[in-house]
């Protein structure tokens, strides 16, 4: 080790980073450790916590409330993953052309995904609204039923989901960078031996796009337990019948409806646990095949 | 796995430079001047603008007395900043809550009793104030918080709309039938498409709406109000209110089904003139005195067996952790003196707690409507609140669902009435020891 | 491709950027729609009377104006300190030669990454309460300080990554300490990142809805996310006057996105920050 004020080069690189590792630890590690601690107690936010062992955990296991909110947001994963994963792949395989004016599609695809949150919920509000909304007098007007959007429990859900398909940005841009990466010599090479292109997507893009439509879809899973707030807070906040009561706004109610942070933050440990062994096992699974990003 | 000393030395570098950052931050905050009340309220901004008259009123009485006003639209927010502001620490000094909601804090602790100020203040008297607003906010035999309203729930109706259908206007004592009446009177096709242009009623599916009618029925929705300990929704009085209750959306279809509700909301519809009568408390008044194209009035709730009321009340609270008790009591003193709830009666959100300003003009004032306001006054003897529990506010939501699916027929009255009764057991539960 | 193939993908792209687009353009119409009608009940293409003044209006129904203020002001403020704390430790990382450690920083980024919002809420809040911060914009700010989200810095890391080592070399031989090569030579390299974090990152606070709602309990210091929220809450069935917030809200983003997406949707550059196989 130099002496002070003389640091080697090495040692500089690691203060750049100090900022951010110091910033990173205080604002997200260490409030992310207390929510585990706080799991183990009784804490409703007025008197001081009590240790509360695995009452917490228990109580999950038996409240309908916490399985309605578990329910739910399987419902929106199963539904809104591959929705979400599978529309960025083809928007990306049909975009990803470089003539002219595609950038300016791509870019449609994109707004929906950079508009702030509340904006876009509170335009979607309307939209489903069932009597004056422009998608039921859309509907109406071709002959389609108009559903009952926002009153039926399934289709709320379902509106969510819709609603969140469009904001598939992220999925969109990474599925871009998958696809660029691969090299054209291979298509060539392919065109060459008299393939079509459906035999082209399945043998040479589909085998290698997989690593990244894997990690999107395992980030996706993960944004899930935080993106579905918003719209459902603001927009039929947890209704009809508890319907769009997801994870982070069951979370939310339970914390400051319900004053029971302890079951909130339970919930939370246990919702990600099991998101991380799903993440981590599909990864090692991805490994294991051989395929790298 | 040995560790290079080097990055050993970045964490250690790392925690320093995190405490040497919490030390600083410490020396950044502003010390506030001497004497500062801090003081939330929740409600529309008419009932804010009358909450900061209600301050510089206060703080030209009392000049070395500043207040910090805070206000959050809608009571659903508040409710949770007030949670995160007591798990803070640092709750504002007097916070305004709901009789359904104090017990909580009270029972954990976040406040202190103001019974013993009431006691031995000079300004203001136990006996000034309506009896039954001092009893919904003791708990444990304690006067907790100092009520500044009593409001029942009540009709507001369109005069207009009943001088077109040719009725005449709710009279003081009219019965369920009566209303029933006029609500299918009122209950149109206007354009002749087949759907229902105007409604004649609309009211939320609630506990907290279907109680007064329950009990005027002469039941009850828990087995004993002083100590709850299950939902009796289940009883022919009660369910026999229930049915009619919820016969309202499914039989009569004089208020709107859930699709209709979705698309605009019966308050809306109200205040457009589409919608005949309107069950609230007095919370609406501000709003609607900003109605143009209608006249409108208020009348008491339609009776059954017996008249029976539905309280609803806000009361200043003093939180425990409140360093200048003294200065937080003179203010919350000051807002309820014959000055203070003058002030804020004048916005016309509030029935005032204390008899003497119920009864003077700046409430009864006959210039703005509801021209008929001393029926908040005459149903005052038949007031009941809710039982005061922690917890309460669980009953009051899941309960509410379940009513809310049998009243837009997505559940059988039996049905609901069991689910409700099921789910409401565990707040119950968690209260007798 | 054949002539008629081509016609098709730009009719189907064009058809599907209209989808996209649609919501948008409906709110904005609706908009424009004067405060006085009923709702409408055909869609309407354009208002007969656009009422443009409902954009004025949002200003009267509540002080939008400050809202706004405040929330530039915390992007003003959190945007370049992202981009710098996120660009320095990028840049730090890329250039640690300490394997090991060096894989260990890049999983603390990964373990960081995967912590979802939830779970720092409260506790954020007592830290915030801690520094004197509870109620005042630096509250909102303050993740800055952490660079925001650990994907920035990954996403500077990658971009260093993939410049040469003979650059960097180079000019360390000419005596470059770590942080002349920072700016002499990262910082120029990373443009296009710089880019996209910059937008992303005032994205983030313009938008961000969850942390004034737990930090901010004052009306002056109210954010315009907040804003949008409270007209909705005072008129839900002010629909013009609902669109018109939530247009306004959007636009700054909007028009930002615009003017800048052609750094990494027009000729596809994110792929440079991406290994080629």
């Amino acid at each position: 080790m130099n002496f002070p004020f003389r640091f080697s080069h090495q040692t500089q690189y690691r203060l750049l980073v100090l900022p951010y590792f110091a910033g990173t630890l205080l604002l997200v590690i260490l409030p992310a450790l207390t929510t585990v601690a706080i799991s183990l107690m009784r804490y409703n936010a007025i008197s001081t916590p009590e240790f509360a062992g695995i009452d917490n955990f228990l109580a999950m296991y038996r409240s309908s409330y916490v399985r309605i909110g578990l329910k739910n947001s399987l419902i929106f994963v199963v539904l809104a993953v591959p929705l979400r994963g599978i529309g960025a792949l083809l928007l990306a395989l049909f975009m990803q052309s470089k003539r002219a004016g595609f950038g300016f599609f791509r870019s449609a695809v994109y707004l929906p995904t950079i508009m702030p949150e509340v904006a876009y919920a509170v335009i979607w509000l309307w939209i489903f609204n069932p009597l004056y909304g422009p998608l039921n007098i859309l509907l109406s007007a071709i002959g389609l039923p108009a559903p009952e959007w926002l009153t039926d429990p399934m289709l709320a859900r379902i509106a969510i989901v819709l609603m969140m398909g469009f904001q598939l940005g992220e999925g969109f841009v990474i599925m871009l960078a998958g696809l660029q990466s691969i090299p054209h010599s291979f298509y060539e090479a392919a065109r060459v031996d008299g393939a079509n292109a459906w035999q082209m997507f399945w043998q040479i893009t589909f085998p290698l796009i997989l690593p990244w439509l894997l990690l999107l879809t395992f980030r996706d899973l993960l944004v899930s337990l935080e993106h579905t707030f918003t719209p459902s807070f603001v927009i039929t906040y947890g209704g009809p019948y508890y319907a769009t009561t997801f994870l982070p706004l069951l979370i939310y109610e339970l914390a400051f409806d319900f004053f029971d942070f302890g079951l909130a933050a339970a919930v939370m440990v246990v919702a990600y646990a099991f998101l991380m062994l799903l993440v981590i096992g599909g990864w090692k699974l991805v490994q294991r095949r051989g395929l790298h990003v | 796995m040995k560790q290079p000393r080097a990055s050993r030395l970045f964490l250690l570098l790392a925690l320093v430079s995190l405490s040497l950052l919490l030390l600083l931050s410490g020396c950044g905050g502003e010390s506030p001047p001497d004497k500062t009340v801090s003081f939330a309220v929740f409600g529309d901004p008419a009932e804010f603008a009358a909450y900061q008259q209600l301050v510089s009123a206060f703080e030209d009485a009392h000049p070395d007395i500043k207040i910090e006003l805070s206000h959050i639209p809608g009571q659903g927010e508040y409710r949770q900043r007030l949670a995160t502001e007591f798990a803070g620490g640092d709750p504002p000094n007097v916070v305004l809550l709901n009789y359904r909601r104090f017990a909580t804090f009270a029972a954990e602790g976040g406040l202190t009793p103001l019974g013993p100020y009431l006691e031995s203040s000079e300004v203001i008297q136990p006996d000034d104030f309506y009896p039954i607003t001092l009893q919904s906010f003791e708990y444990d035999e304690q006067l907790w918080c100092i009520p500044q309203n009593l409001s029942s729930l009540v009709v507001y109706y369109n005069r207009n709309l009943f001088d077109a259908a040719g009725l005449s206007y709710p009279a003081d004592d009219w019965t369920w039938d009566d209303f029933l009446t006029a609500a299918r009177a009122l209950t149109q096709d206007l354009d002749g498409d087949g759907q229902t242009d105007q409604y004649g009623a609309g009211i939320s599916p609630k506990l907290f709406r279907l109680a007064p009618f329950v009990w005027q029925n002469g039941g009850d929705i828990v087995d004993n109000p002083a100590a709850p300990s299950r939902l009796t929704l289940d009883t022919p009085e009660s369910r026999a209110a229930f049915e009619w209750f919820v016969n309202l959306q499914v039989e009569e279809h004089v208020v709107p089904d859930a699709v209709a509700e979705s698309g605009e909301s019966s308050e809306s519809r109200f205040l457009n003139g589409t919608l005949g009568m309107y069950f609230n408390s007095r919370r609406g008044v501000p709003t609607y005195r900003t109605i143009s194209t209608f006249q409108w009035d208020v009348a008491p709730l339609p009776r059954k067996l017996q008249p029976a009321g539905i309280l609803h009340s806000d009361a200043y609270c003093l939180s425990a952790a409140t360093e200048d008790k003294e200065s937080a009591w003179t203010f919350i003193e000051y807002a309820n003196s014959v000055a203070g709830q003058t002030i804020v009666a004048q916005s016309g959100r509030t029935v005032p707690s204390l008899i003497a300003v119920a009864e003077s003009p700046a409430f009864l004032s006959p210039d703005l409507p509801p021209a008929n306001s001393r029926v908040y006054l005459d149903t005052a003897p038949f007031i009941r609140g809710v039982p005061i529990m922690p917890g309460w506010v669980g009953v009051e939501k899941t309960v509410s669902e379940e009513i809310k699916k049998a009243f837009y027929g997505d559940a059988s009255i039996d049905e609901a009435i069991r689910q409700a009764t099921d789910l409401a057991q565990p707040y119950f539960d968690e209260n007798t020891p | 491709m054949s002539d008629w193939k081509v016609w098709l993908r730009y009719f189907l792209a064009v058809v599907i950027s209209i989808v996209f687009i649609l919501p948008l353009y409906w709110a904005f119409v609706a908009s424009l729609r004067p405060m006085e009608l009923p709702p409408p009940s055909t869609i309407e293409w354009w208002p007969a009377e656009p009422a443009w003044e409902n954009y004025r209006q949002i200003f009267d129904v509540v002080p939008l104006a400050r809202y706004t203020g405040n929330s530039l002001f915390v992007a003003a403020i959190a945007v370049p300190v992202t981009t710098l704390i996120a660009s320095l430790a990028g840049f730090g990382i890329s250039q640690i030669s300490d394997e090991p450690f060096r894989r260990q920083l890049l999983w603390f980024n990964i373990v960081a990454l995967m912590i979802p919002g939830a779970a720092v809420w409260i506790f954020r809040f007592l830290i915030v309460k801690w520094m004197g911060l509870f109620d005042t914009l630096w509250a909102l700010i303050l993740p800055a300080f952490a660079a925001t989200t650990p994907l920035f810095v990954l996403l500077f890391y990658w971009g260093f990554q993939h410049v040469p080592r003979e650059m960097f070399d180079a000019a360390r031989l000419d005596g470059a300490g770590p942080l002349k090569l920072w700016w002499k030579l990262a910082v120029p390299l990373s443009r296009p990142t710089i880019t996209g974090v910059t937008v992303l990152t005032f994205v983030l606070y313009w938008s961000d809805f969850i942390s004034p709602v737990i930090y901010i309990f004052t009306p002056q210091h109210y954010t315009l996310a907040i804003g949008v929220e409270i007209i909705k809450q005072m008129d839900l069935t002010n629909i013009p006057l609902l669109m018109a917030a939530s247009i306004f809200m959007a636009a700054p983003v909007i028009l930002l996105f615009w003017i800048l997406q052609r750094f990494f949707l027009h000729d596809l550059s994110l792929a440079n920050l991406f290994d080629r196989s």
